[in-house]
């Protein structure tokens, strides 16, 4: 029997802006399951990211629960929900996000030092040999290139060895060759570590590859399918 | 969780700040902030390494004015257990007996000064002689040896004696071993008349001349630590009154004493000047570097980083900054204070004193509570971040609350000024000048840049871009405006102030100053006087007439009575002594009157010093019996004079309108200058007219003179240090905003603008940045001059209208240079380079 991992309930968030408040999600209602590949579409403005944020405890909503791998993290305050992110959720972006300042390898090491593990180097090492920069441990981002940037964030975000992945348009800023590379680099780690798997797109191809395809329009969810696989 | 794990993790979050710590520091993030701290620290130290080392220098060199640190002064004898209590303190301590003697050769005589001297005088400063009367003189440590004495050099020729030849003084004969050239305590006062004899105080008895009635002066002089003295002064302090008096350099020369008060204040302002400014440097500096780190703490909390987290880390690193800034601070600012040192060297022969611990204590604190006051609120609020800006780069982050940024650099400030000038009303008028101005000129600032915008909608591509770019940022171009205004404010404050400071003193001291005064000239040789001396030297034909007289009564209480009644009122001059009366016409250049009406014409009125007249009891109205060669005469006071006492010019206690004192055989008393190369002609003056007395002043003129000209290298150079922080000032303001203009530019270059617009865009922005910034200043500049000039420098006020010009010429110099320099590279780098790394 398969349990969610991920739940959430009545999600809400409003903003206030100069003309009235202006909701960006309305009671949104989710149920993730363990091990599950779940793509979020829609256009943009229709709330996804907002809806990403929030269902990995970046953000809080106006209203709702979220659980997330049994820990109703909309009740924590930021100090403990930053604890749950480090220790079970791993996250990659469409601009990558990457420490200009330190190497890849650094980077990829910063989820292991920040849960004080026992050799994050040594984890941080068999990741970028995994992702293939084996040779390029000491190179700063700015040296990389962007498929290779993104892999690193890969490696980081598996470092921590999280049990759910959050993947905010992983390939908006790769050409479509890189693109294709990095989502199979993804769905492979996603099955060795048997990480469930939430992604932000709006790419079609890459909705297709998941299990399951929830679409968002102006903050409510509009459709639910199950992916049909070609 | 166990705490082996949680000793793991903080070492490794340890680790991670020392790396990040180390990676900023590689790529220049944290570069603006350590130079501003180093400046902090560096210019701080500086200024109170050398100013504490040329205050003690000038401290020392004043002092030899007095040839000890403090004297106690009086006319009768200075009781032993002063003297012991002194010693017990571990004060140096040496006494001198002054008094006027005749001296015999023959028939020939000469009235001197004798200075009677134990061994130890004197305690500062050094005394001269020569081994031929007006030959070359060299220092010496020794003292006259037991029935020998030292001579001026012009008393040789007036009794036609060499050295080695006996002097009758007194009963006793003594034989004139050298030529005494020079003495540190020399002069200055009037009683102190008369060519100087310098024997061995151990030999006064033998000569008789010390008789019950004599008009003696006792002095013991007191050197060593400021504390001790400080401790001595309390515990004397009800056994001095009202027969000793405790004399400092400032009451003892008030010229210099308002020379030195004057200057520490001003190095003082000078030191709070530069502390604000490297503390504005240093908020600058580390808003920046937190903007910078919004994306890193972003990442960070992604990835588990917690608030508490971010918060240790950044404080750690702040910390760490502080504990590497600070030493490498003090270092350089060691460095920098002994450039000055040694660089001053030539021009000051003196050898300065090692300096206390206190200026590197001074360093460090400023250095920490500058971290602490105006770093720390903008790096803790990056524990604020949101997480979300990892996806959504647009959410803004307001940083720490106005209140706190402000409230914690207003405390900072408070405390670091206070502390560091131990002047509360300094302090409070600095701060207040600052505060008026940031709230009266932010408001001018955004009258200009709306002004400014409406013109540049008629002007040319590159005005038009610069003042819809200033527009634009109206806001944070107040804030600049005022930052670049108050900096050039604070510069120029400290111009303005050292000018009317040095002008002052200039004023006070002119170049030909009368440096000799002669005294007892009889009104039958007067003529004979004055036509000698216009011949002969620069003559100021200044006369004062003196008759010898006491007061008897006031309102008919007999003065003796009255003084008696009065002890305790203060340790003033006595008010039944004889003393000098004098009478004029009109109101002494240097004299002002504080109460009562100068009189227009002849009668029975007198005028008394103000603070004669506080310590006597003595108002307006009051009738003054006063005995005058047993004459007895009444006289009603009209008025109270303040005396610049500091003019080395004659003042009078008692001054009388023409038509009272006329009647009784009076003495004159008139003045000139004499170059120190026609000393001579003092023996052919006192040669032709043997009863007149000759003060001579020069020695301590000159000597006050080398202490102002001291004193003004020391504000130039703590003004010179000053300017240093003010550009750093500038520089952080022009890098912290440096990434907002040039992303807007670098995308106006991405369309198509060219390299030389975009460049005279940023040329023209920051020249109008800099031209509004130096109005306000000259008119900041020019309020707080004036309430600091007036109320804590107490000199007249002034306008300065080239300050209105310099102030915007300053303005638009200063910061186009620095804006113009600190960005050349990057707009000269391609805009996809500026962009990217601006993210």
């Amino acid at each position: 029997m398969t349990t969610p991992i991920l739940r959430a309930r009545g999600i809400t968030k409003v903003l206030p802006t100069t003309e009235g408040e202006l909701a960006i999600l309305t009671g949104v209602d989710l149920e993730i399951n363990a091990g599950e590949s779940v793509a979020v579409m829609g256009r943009s403005g229709s709330g996804k990211t907002t809806l990403l944020g929030i269902l990995a405890g970046l953000d809080s909503p106006s209203a709702g629960t979220v659980v997330l791998d049994g820990e109703e993290i909309t009740a924590l305050d930021e100090e403990r929900r930053a604890v749950v992110r480090g220790e079970r959720v791993g996250f990659v972006f469409q601009s990558f996000q990457l420490l200009g300042s330190l190497t890849a390898l650094e980077n990829v090491m910063l989820p292991g030092e920040l849960k004080g593990d026992a050799d994050p180097r040594a984890d941080a090492l068999a990741l970028l040999a995994r992702v293939g920069l084996a040779e390029r441990t000491t190179h700063y981002p700015r040296q990389l290139s962007g498929g290779e940037q993104q892999r690193v964030a890969i490696a980081r975000a598996f470092a921590s060895k999280p049990s759910i992945l959050f993947a905010d348009e992983p390939t908006g800023n790769l050409d479509t060759a890189t693109g294709e590379h990095i989502i199979e680099l993804i769905f492979e780690l996603n099955r060795e570590f048997e990480t469930t798997l939430v992604l932000v797109t709006h790419d079609a191809r890459l909705a297709v590859r998941c299990d399951r395809v929830i679409e968002l329009e102006a903050g409510h969810i509009v459709a639910e399918r199950m992916a049909v696989r070609q | 969780m166990s705490a082996p794990i949680e000793r793991r993790r903080r070492a490794a979050r340890l680790r991670l700040v020392v790396r990040l710590l180390a990676r900023d520091w590689r790529s220049g993030e944290l570069t603006l902030l350590v130079i501003a701290l180093l400046v902090a620290v560096g210019t701080v130290s500086a200024i109170s390494l050398t100013t504490d080392r040329l205050g003690r220098a000038l401290l020392s060199e004043s002092s030899n004015l007095l040839a000890a640190d403090r004297v106690i002064t009086s006319g009768r004898d200075i009781p032993a257990s002063f003297e012991d209590r002194a010693r017990a303190f571990g004060l140096d301590t040496a006494r001198t007996l002054t008094f006027a003697s005749m001296v015999y050769v023959g028939d020939r005589n000469q009235l001197v000064s004798v200075k009677a001297v134990s061994d130890g005088y004197p305690l500062r400063g050094i005394l001269r002689v020569a081994d031929e009367p007006f030959g070359p003189d060299a220092p010496t440590k020794a003292l006259p040896a037991a029935g020998e004495v030292w001579l001026d050099a012009r008393v040789f020729p007036a009794l036609g004696i060499a050295p080695g030849d006996p002097i009758t003084v007194g009963e006793a004969e003594l034989r004139v071993a050298r030529v005494l050239a020079a003495e540190p305590d020399r002069g200055g006062s009037f009683f102190d008349f008369g060519p100087r004899l310098l024997m061995r105080l151990d030999d006064v008895p033998a000569t008789g001349v010390v008789k019950p009635g004599s008009r003696l002066y006792h002095r013991l002089l007191l050197a060593g630590d400021e504390a001790a003295l400080d401790n001595l002064a309390v515990e004397l302090r009800d056994s001095l009154a009202p027969h000793y008096r405790w004399r400092s350099i400032r009451e003892a020369s008030p010229t210099v004493g308002d020379a030195l008060g004057r200057a520490e204040s001003f190095l003082l302002l000078g030191g709070l000047i530069a502390v604000l400014l490297a503390g504005a440097a240093v908020a600058l500096g580390a808003h920046r570097y937190a903007r910078r780190h919004y994306d890193h703490v972003a990442i960070f909390k992604t990835l588990g980083a917690t608030p508490a987290n971010v918060q240790y880390g950044y404080l750690t690193l702040l910390a760490g900054l502080g504990a590497l800034a600070v030493p490498l601070g003090l270092l350089l600012g060691g460095a920098v204070h002994l450039a000055i040192v040694n660089s001053l060297a030539t021009l000051m022969p003196v050898h300065l004193p090692a300096p206390g611990l206190k200026p590197l204590v001074v360093g460090a604190v400023t250095g920490f509570i500058c971290l602490f006051a105006f770093a720390v609120p903008p790096v803790t609020a990056l524990r604020g971040i949101s997480p979300m800006r990892v996806i959504r780069r647009d959410l803004a982050h307001l940083g720490p609350s106005a209140g706190i940024t402000y409230g914690s650099a207003a405390v900072g400030s408070l405390v670091l000024l206070i502390w560091y000038s131990g002047s509360v009303l300094l302090t409070l008028w600095t701060l207040l000048g600052v505060l008026g101005v940031s709230v009266v000129f932010g408001a001018i600032a955004f009258a200009l840049l709306h002004g400014g915008r409406a013109i540049g909608m008629q002007a040319g591509s590159r005005w038009r871009l610069a003042l819809a770019g200033l527009q634009r940022r109206r806001n944070e171009n107040v804030a600049q405006v005022l930052i670049f205004g108050l900096a050039i404010m604070l510069l120029l404050i400290l111009v303005l102030l050292r000018t009317e400071l040095l002008e002052e003193w200039r004023a006070q001291l002119p170049p030909q100053a009368p440096n000799h005064f002669v005294m007892n000239v009889v009104s039958d040789e007067l003529a004979d006087v004055q036509q000698l001396l216009a011949a002969e030297t620069t003559y100021s034909g200044v006369l004062y007439p003196m008759v010898r007289g006491r007061i008897v009564a006031v309102d008919g209480e007999a003065a003796a009575e009255r003084r008696r009644r009065m002890t305790d009122e203060g340790d003033g001059p006595r008010l039944d002594s004889e003393r000098n009366l004098s009478f004029v016409d009109a109101l002494p250049t240097n004299n002002r009157i504080v109460a009562g009406q100068w009189w227009d014409g002849a009668g029975s009125f007198v005028s008394l010093e103000a603070e004669f007249a506080r310590e006597t009891g003595i108002g307006i109205g009051d009738v003054l019996e006063f005995d005058v060669a047993g004459a007895r005469f009444e006289v009603t006071v009209t008025s109270l004079r303040e005396v610049e006492w500091g003019s080395l010019e004659p003042n009078f206690f008692l001054l009388f309108a023409p038509g009272v004192l006329e009647r009784y055989a009076a003495t004159w008393m008139t003045s000139f200058y004499l170059p120190p190369e026609r000393k001579r002609f003092l023996n052919e003056l006192l040669g032709r007219f043997p009863t007149i007395t000759v003060i001579e002043v020069d020695e301590v003129i000159a000597q006050v003179q080398r202490i102002v000209g001291r004193v003004t290298q020391a504000i130039e150079l703590v003004l010179a240090l000053v300017l240093g922080a003010g550009c750093l000032v500038l520089i952080a303001s022009i890098q912290a905003s440096r990434d907002e203009r040039l992303k807007e530019h670098a995308l106006l270059r991405a369309l198509g603008g060219s390299k030389r617009l975009i460049q005279g865009a940023l040329s023209a922005e920051f020249a109008v940045l800099g031209a509004f910034a130096g109005i306000v200043a000259a008119v900041g500049a020019e309020l707080t001059t004036w309430i600091l000039t007036t109320r804590v420098f107490e000199l007249p006020g002034a306008a300065h209208p080239w300050l209105w010009a310099l102030g915007p010429v300053l303005g638009v110099a200063i910061v186009a240079t620095c804006g113009v320099l600190g960005t050349r590279s990057l707009v000269r780098s391609p805009p996809v380079m500026v962009l990217r790394e601006l993210g």
